[in-house]
């Protein structure tokens, strides 16, 4: 018997490595790890989830496809998430955004629709009570989030939701760094304008 | 300090966690400045909402539509290696005798190799002696093709020069052929044109 990898504790590196050589595992280890990344990423980008569904699955399927040309000197999720970004931007670039409502779908027509497109979060919550504020601030959040230019919204996901560095930040949107810094000011701060009514 | 409050740019310092020398005045200030303090709370905030926003799953059956459009492929190589390993025994003593018997193997193999190079001499006359018997034949039929078709003379040359005479009077058979055969299609145009 061959020795049984724990594909789930291998880094990326050693799983694309798997995936380069047609280990149909570590790309379905690749996928677990990133679509919800990936996914988050593009749907607030786009506010759909079922065009965010389609995007991540062409985001994957560039990914995977052409992992015999991934470069190992740069991070994995890196290009991941760059790709990501492309797609979601080539979309709004075709599409005029409609924004939506983080509780369903524009394109719903039943009940069972809207629930179905609703947000599927990860709740980090522990009372009741937190859970009810935390909910407000993140739906605060993302409505807020909905007003911001997609270049501000890439950037101000990567920095504070996947606690990307603004160096790796450039890289990934082929931005030069002072663009990135001022396009993450410039969201903060629309953001915070966005939220302030809402305090208030 | 004192005398201004924060930059917004240095407020975004504050909020990236920076650390320096730099840093340390505007940090001084924003303990004394209640004015800055609620412009950095009011940004920390918004980070925090951020920060703390949830990650959004895709459907249960996304791993599954992906993997129906990605192509697995598998190098050579690999397939040749995994072929290999399939083969290999799995117990260390099932290894030590396929290790054993590859090893024989080898070197009867090498033994072989070594045998027939020491007898490529005999392969070589063989060969040679085909040759020789092959050329001779060759002359012996040009003689008398020759020796029917230009005389006493040019069969003489023939053999007395070898190969390169041979060759040289093949030339110049087909030559005369190819001559006299386009001189009497020449002739039967001429005689066509006439007629007509």
């Amino acid at each position: 018997m061959a020795p049984i990898l724990d594909i789930r504790n291998l880094p990326d590196a050693d799983l694309v490595s798997l995936a380069q050589e047609g280990k149909e595992a570590a790309y379905k280890e690749l996928i677990r790890r990133y679509e919800r990344p990936v996914f988050s990423l593009i749907f607030r980008m786009v506010r759909d989830r079922e065009i965010a569904e389609d995007l991540a699955q062409d985001t994957f399927i560039k990914v995977l496809n052409h992992i015999d040309r991934y470069r190992p000197e740069f991070k994995l999720s890196s290009w991941l998430f760059k790709i990501a970004n492309n797609v979601a931007i080539d979309h709004l670039r075709k599409r005029q955004l409609e924004t939506i409502s983080i509780d369903g779908s524009p394109h719903a027509a039943s009940a069972a629709e809207v629930e179905a497109t609703q947000m599927d979060v990860v709740a980090r919550q522990e009372t009741a009570l937190e859970e009810m504020e935390a909910k407000e601030i993140g739906r605060a959040i993302e409505r807020a989030i909905e007003s911001l230019r997609p270049e501000y919204r890439s950037c101000i996901m990567l920095r504070h939701v996947e606690g990307r560095s603004y160096e790796e930040i450039a890289a990934m949107l082929d931005l030069p760094l002072g663009t990135v810094k001022t396009y993450i000011h410039r969201a903060r701060h629309q953001l915070r304008e966005a939220l302030g009514s809402i305090r208030d | 300090m004192k005398h201004r409050h924060l930059l917004p740019e240095e407020i975004d310092l504050l909020l990236d966690g920076e650390e320096g020398f730099g840093v340390a005045p505007l940090r001084n200030h924003l303990e004394q400045c209640p004015a800055c303090q609620a412009d950095y709370r009011a940004l920390a905030a918004v980070v925090g909402g951020l920060e703390s926003l949830p990650l959004v799953a895709p459907s249960p059956a996304f791993t599954e539509r992906v993997m129906q459009q990605v192509q697995v492929f598998e190098p050579w190589h690999v397939a040749l290696r995994d072929t290999g390993s399939r083969w290999m025994p799995q117990s260390s003593i099932g290894r030590v005798f396929a290790g054993a018997t590859g090893g024989v193997v080898a070197v009867a193999m090498t033994l072989v190799a070594v045998w027939l190079g020491q007898r490529a001499d005999a392969v070589l006359f063989l060969a040679n002696l085909v040759l020789q018997r092959t050329r001779e034949g060759l002359m012996s039929a040009a003689h008398s093709v020759a020796l029917s078709l230009f005389g006493d003379s040019a069969a003489a040359a023939i053999q007395g020069g070898g190969t390169l005479a041979l060759l040289a009077a093949t030339g110049a058979l087909v030559a005369t052929v190819l001559a006299v055969a386009f001189g009497v299609k020449t002739l039967a145009t001429a005689g066509r044109r006439r007629r007509s």
